[in-house]
C-alpha cells in the first residue's frame, strides 16, 4: 500500500474499526500507552474506547496528547500506521475529542451529505 | 472549711487593684460558644463576701474543664488575671492561670454567703426577675419560685439568678443549671454572636433570666412569625434569612447613619428586620443569607409598606439587646419560597409584575457604568438566562450585584422578586428588594443544571429580549447569509439583527479611513482647507489637526452566499487588529505594511452581529448591512450548534 496517502481514508472511531478491516482509515485519538519497544501504542477515541496502533519503525519521539493516524486496519482490528501527526495543544484551543466523535457519527450517518470517499485526503 | 477564701479579692480583681494569688470559689460555670475557635468558659467566682460572674477562663485553661476539674464549688487559687474592658465599657476578668485547691466534693458546698458584687451599673435584670413569676409558675420549677420569692434582690446576681437556694441543693440537679448551659440556644446567644463584645454581666441575665426559671422545653420553644405582634415582650422566632441587603448609609438634615435589612421566613410567614448603626456592626457579618437563626428581643412595629413587599403587617427593628443566634437545626424551616415562572411564560405576564425566575446564565455582559436620571452613577450588568422552555430573557442586575456577578461558568441564577418590563420585548430587572441566588441549593437548580449540560447548551435559542446593541451575546438569531435575501431581512419597518459565522473575502482599503473632527463625540468628516487647517461643518470650527476614523467596506461569505457589509470604527479596528490612528500612520508612511494588514484580514472567519435595513438614497433602495460586533469564532460552540441543528433536521 504505497499509495495510502493518495487514496480516500474515512475518518472512524474504535466502534467502526471492524467495518474497515483491510481498508485505509484516518483515526484521531488520545495517546494512552506506548509499548516499551516503541513499535506499538494505544489510543482512546472520543467514547473512551481503546485501539492499538502498530508502527513499522520504532518511535523516535515522545508521543502525547491527541494525534491523527493514517493507516490500514489489520485483521485483528489494529491500525497499521503509515503516518501520524500530533495535534499540538499548546496553540489555541485543545482538541475536543468528544465533539469530534459526535461529528464523526454525523458523517457516517449521512454519507449522502458527506461524500468524502471521493476526496483525496481524510 | 479547710481553706479560706481571700475576702475582698473580687473587688480587687474587678477594680484591677493588686491582689496576690487570691483563693476563690467557683460558684457556677457556663460555656460561651464562640462562632469560631475553641469554646470559652465563663465563671462565677466568689471570695466568700462577693460573687462576680464576669470571669472568663483563658482558653489555655480549658483542659481544666475538659478534665472535669472545674466544678461548681471547687476552690481555686487564681494566679494570674487580665482585666479587659469591652468596647461598651464593661469589664471582664480573664483568668490566665489558676490552680484547683479543692475539688467541689472536698469543699462540700458554697462557702459563706456571698452577695453579688455591685459593679456600679444598674442591671435591667431586676425587671426581668420581677417579670419571671409567671413562667416560674410552670410546674416543676419550684426552685425558680424559691429564688424569686426568697431573694428578690438576687436579680442583681448578674446572670445566676437561681443560685441562692442552691446552697442546699447541688446545682447540677437543678433544671436551672441545665438549661442555661446547653439547652437553650437563647442562653448562648450574646456570646455566640461575639464572644468578647457580649457582656457576661449584662447580656446574660437579660437573655437568660426569663427562660432560666422555666423548663427547657419552654425555653427552646420558638413562636411562629405569623404570631408576632408588638404587644408581646418575650418571644423567640426560629427562621431562615432569605434576603439580606447590603449596608446602606444615609445622610440628611437629621444626621447620618447606616442600616441594613434582611428578611426571615418560617413555615408560618415572613417578616423584615432592619438594623441601624451599632446593630449593623454587631449583626451584619453574623447574618448570612440562607441560614437559620434564633432571633429574639427586637422591636416590632407596623410595617412601612413603602419599603417592603412582604406579607406581614409588622416589621422588626433590632436594638442593643436584640439577640440573633445561629441555629444548626434548620429542619422544618422552609428555604426561600420561590414561585418560578417559566421564561417562555413571561410573554403572557403583565408589565411591572414582580416575579421569580430561574435559569442558566448562558452569557453575561461585562459590567458597565451608567448615569441615572438623578445623575447618580450606577453599575449594571445584563445576563441572559435560559430555562427548559428554550427561551432566553435578559435580566439586568444593578450596583454591587452587577459588579460581583461572575457568569463565566454559566451558573444557575435564581432571582426572587424581579420586575418584568416590556423594554426591548420582554426583559427583567433585579430590584433593590430582589434576592439573587447563584447556584442555589434547590431542586429546580439541579434539574436546570443537568438539562443545560446535556442538551440546553446546544439549543438554538430565541430571546424574549430584543438586542438593541452590541455585546448581548447568545440572544441573537443565527442566520446564514443567504437568509438575508430569502427572508427579506431589513425590509420591514424596523431594522433586523442577526448573527452569522462568516469569512472575510475582501476588505476595501480604498477610502477605509477618513479625516474626522478631532473634538470628542464629533466624528464628522473635516474639510482640508489646504492651509494646514481642517474645518468641521458640524462644529463650525477649524482645527489644526484631525483624527483618523475607519469606515470599512468588506465582503463576507459563508457556504451559501456573500454580502457586502459596513464596519465602523470599533468593529473595523477589531477586524484589522490595529487602531485607526495606527492605520492612518501606516498608510501615510509604509504602504506595504498597510497592504499587509488587509491581506492578513482576508479569509479569516469571525462571528458577526449585524444590523440589516433597507435604505433608500436618491430613490434607490438597497439593503444595507452594518456590522455591530465582531467576535472570535468559538469553534467548539459553533460545532455544537451545528451538530444540534443537524440532529434537529434529522429527527
Amino acid at each position: 500500500m504505497a499509495g495510502i496517502l493518495d487514496v480516500p481514508k474515512p475518518r472512524i472511531n474504535c466502534a467502526m474499526l471492524s467495518q474497515h478491516i483491510s481498508r485505509p482509515v484516518c483515526f484521531v485519538g488520545r495517546v494512552e500507552k506506548v509499548h516499551p519497544s516503541g513499535k506499538t501504542f494505544t489510543v482512546s477515541d472520543g467514547e473512551g474506547k481503546m485501539a492499538t496502533v502498530e508502527l513499522n519503525e520504532p518511535l523516535e519521539e515522545e508521543l502525547s496528547g491527541v494525534l491523527e493516524v493514517i493507516g490500514m486496519v489489520s485483521n485483528k482490528g489494529a491500525i497499521m500506521a503509515a503516518a501520524y501527526n500530533m495535534l499540538r495543544e499548546d496553540k489555541g484551543i485543545p482538541f475536543d475529542l468528544e465533539l469530534y466523535n459526535e461529528a464523526l457519527k454525523v458523517i457516517h450517518d449521512f454519507p449522502q451529505h458527506y461524500p468524502f470517499e471521493v476526496a483525496a485526503s481524510g | 472549711m479547710a481553706v479560706n477564701l481571700t475576702q475582698g479579692a473580687i473587688e480587687a480583681l474587678f477594680e484591677d487593684s493588686p491582689v496576690n494569688n487570691p483563693v476563690l470559689q467557683l460558684l457556677n460555670m457556663r460555656q460561651v460558644s464562640s462562632a469560631s475557635g475553641p469554646p470559652r468558659f465563663r465563671l462565677m467566682m466568689s471570695d466568700g463576701r462577693h460573687s462576680l460572674s464576669c470571669f472568663l477562663l483563658a482558653t489555655q485553661l480549658n483542659h481544666l474543664q475538659e478534665e472535669n476539674l472545674l466544678e461548681p464549688h471547687c476552690v481555686c487559687m487564681v494566679k494570674k488575671t487580665v482585666t479587659s474592658k469591652l468596647p461598651d465599657g464593661r469589664r471582664v476578668v480573664i483568668v490566665v492561670d489558676m490552680d484547683i485547691l479543692q475539688s467541689a466534693e472536698e469543699a462540700g458546698g458554697k462557702i459563706g454567703n456571698p452577695t453579688p458584687y455591685n459593679t456600679g451599673r444598674t442591671s435591667p435584670t431586676q425587671n426581668l426577675v420581677s417579670a419571671s413569676p409567671p413562667s416560674a409558675a410552670v410546674p416543676g420549677t419550684s426552685y425558680a419560685n424559691n429564688s424569686t420569692a426568697g431573694s428578690p434582690t438576687r436579680g442583681r446576681g448578674r446572670g445566676f439568678v437561681g443560685k441562692y437556694p442552691m446552697k442546699v441543693s447541688p446545682m447540677k440537679a437543678s433544671p436551672m443549671k441545665v438549661s442555661p448551659m446547653k439547652a437553650s440556644p437563647m442562653k448562648a446567644s450574646p456570646m455566640k454572636a461575639s464572644p468578647m463584645k457580649a457582656s457576661p454581666m449584662k447580656a446574660s441575665p437579660m437573655k437568660a433570666s426569663p427562660m432560666k426559671a422555666s423548663p427547657m422545653k419552654f425555653s427552646t420553644k420558638a413562636i411562629p412569625i405569623a404570631n408576632l405582634n408588638p404587644y408581646q415582650s418575650k418571644w423567640t422566632v426560629r427562621a431562615r434569612v432569605t434576603n439580606k441587603s447590603n449596608i446602606r448609609t444615609w445622610s440628611n438634615s437629621k444626621g447620618e447613619g447606616k442600616l441594613f435589612s434582611f428578611e426571615i421566613v418560617d413555615e408560618s410567614g415572613e417578616i423584615k428586620i432592619t438594623a441601624f448603626n451599632k446593630e449593623v456592626d454587631k449583626f451584619f457579618s453574623l447574618v448570612e443569607q440562607g441560614k437559620v437563626y434564633y432571633i429574639s428581643k427586637a422591636t416590632l412595629k407596623v410595617a412601612n409598606k413603602q419599603y417592603t413587599t412582604l406579607k406581614n403587617d409588622y416589621e422588626m427593628t433590632l436594638h442593643a439587646n436584640s439577640s440573633i443566634v445561629p441555629c444548626n437545626d434548620s429542619e422544618g424551616i422552609p428555604t426561600v419560597h420561590c414561585d418560578f415562572v417559566p421564561i417562555a411564560e413571561l410573554e403572557n405576564r403583565d408589565k411591572d409584575a414582580i416575579i421569580d425566575v430561574i435559569g442558566v446564565c448562558k452569557s453575561a455582559e461585562d459590567v458597565s457604568r451608567i448615569t441615572t436620571k438623578t445623575s447618580r452613577e450606577v453599575s449594571k450588568r445584563a445576563l441572559n438566562l435560559i430555562d427548559t422552555t428554550g427561551k432566553v430573557v435578559t435580566v439586568t442586575l444593578w450596583g454591587e450585584e452587577a459588579e460581583k456577578f461572575d457568569g463565566s461558568r454559566q451558573p444557575v441564577v435564581a432571582i426572587k422578586g424581579a420586575r418584568l418590563s416590556d423594554f426591548g420585548g420582554r426583559s427583567l430587572s433585579a430590584l433593590f428588594s430582589s434576592t439573587i441566588m447563584v447556584n442555589p441549593d434547590i431542586p429546580e437548580a439541579f434539574r436546570l443544571r443537568a438539562w443545560y449540560d446535556q442538551e440546553g447548551y446546544a439549543l438554538h435559542t430565541q430571546s424574549l429580549t430584543e438586542t438593541r446593541s452590541v455585546g448581548a451575546g447568545g440572544t441573537m438569531s443565527w442566520k446564514t447569509l443567504s437568509d438575508v435575501k430569502s427572508e427579506h431581512m431589513g425590509q420591514g419597518e424596523k431594522a433586523d439583527y442577526f448573527s452569522c459565522v462568516a469569512t472575510v473575502l475582501y476588505a476595501r482599503k480604498e477610502n477605509c479611513l477618513y479625516q474626522a473632527c478631532p473634538s470628542a463625540d464629533c466624528n464628522k468628516k473635516v474639510i482640508d482647507q489646504h492651509n494646514g487647517l481642517y474645518r468641521c461643518e458640524k462644529c463650525n470650527r477649524e482645527f489644526p489637526n484631525f483624527k483618523y476614523r475607519l469606515l470599512l467596506s468588506a465582503n463576507l461569505a459563508d457556504f451559501g452566499d456573500n454580502q457586502w457589509v459596513t464596519c465602523f470604527q470599533e468593529t473595523a479596528e477589531v477586524l484589522l487588529g490595529h487602531s485607526a490612528e495606527t492605520l492612518g500612520l501606516l498608510r501615510d508612511t509604509n504602504e506595504a505594511a498597510f497592504d499587509e494588514v488587509f491581506q492578513r484580514l482576508n479569509f479569516t472567519t469571525h462571528v458577526f452581529k449585524n444590523r440589516v435595513k433597507l435604505e433608500t438614497y436618491n430613490d434607490e433602495s438597497r439593503v444595507k448591512v452594518t456590522v455591530m460586533d465582531v467576535q472570535p469564532l468559538d469553534h467548539r460552540e459553533y460545532s455544537r450548534r451545528l451538530l444540534s441543528n443537524i440532529h434537529k433536521l434529522a429527527s
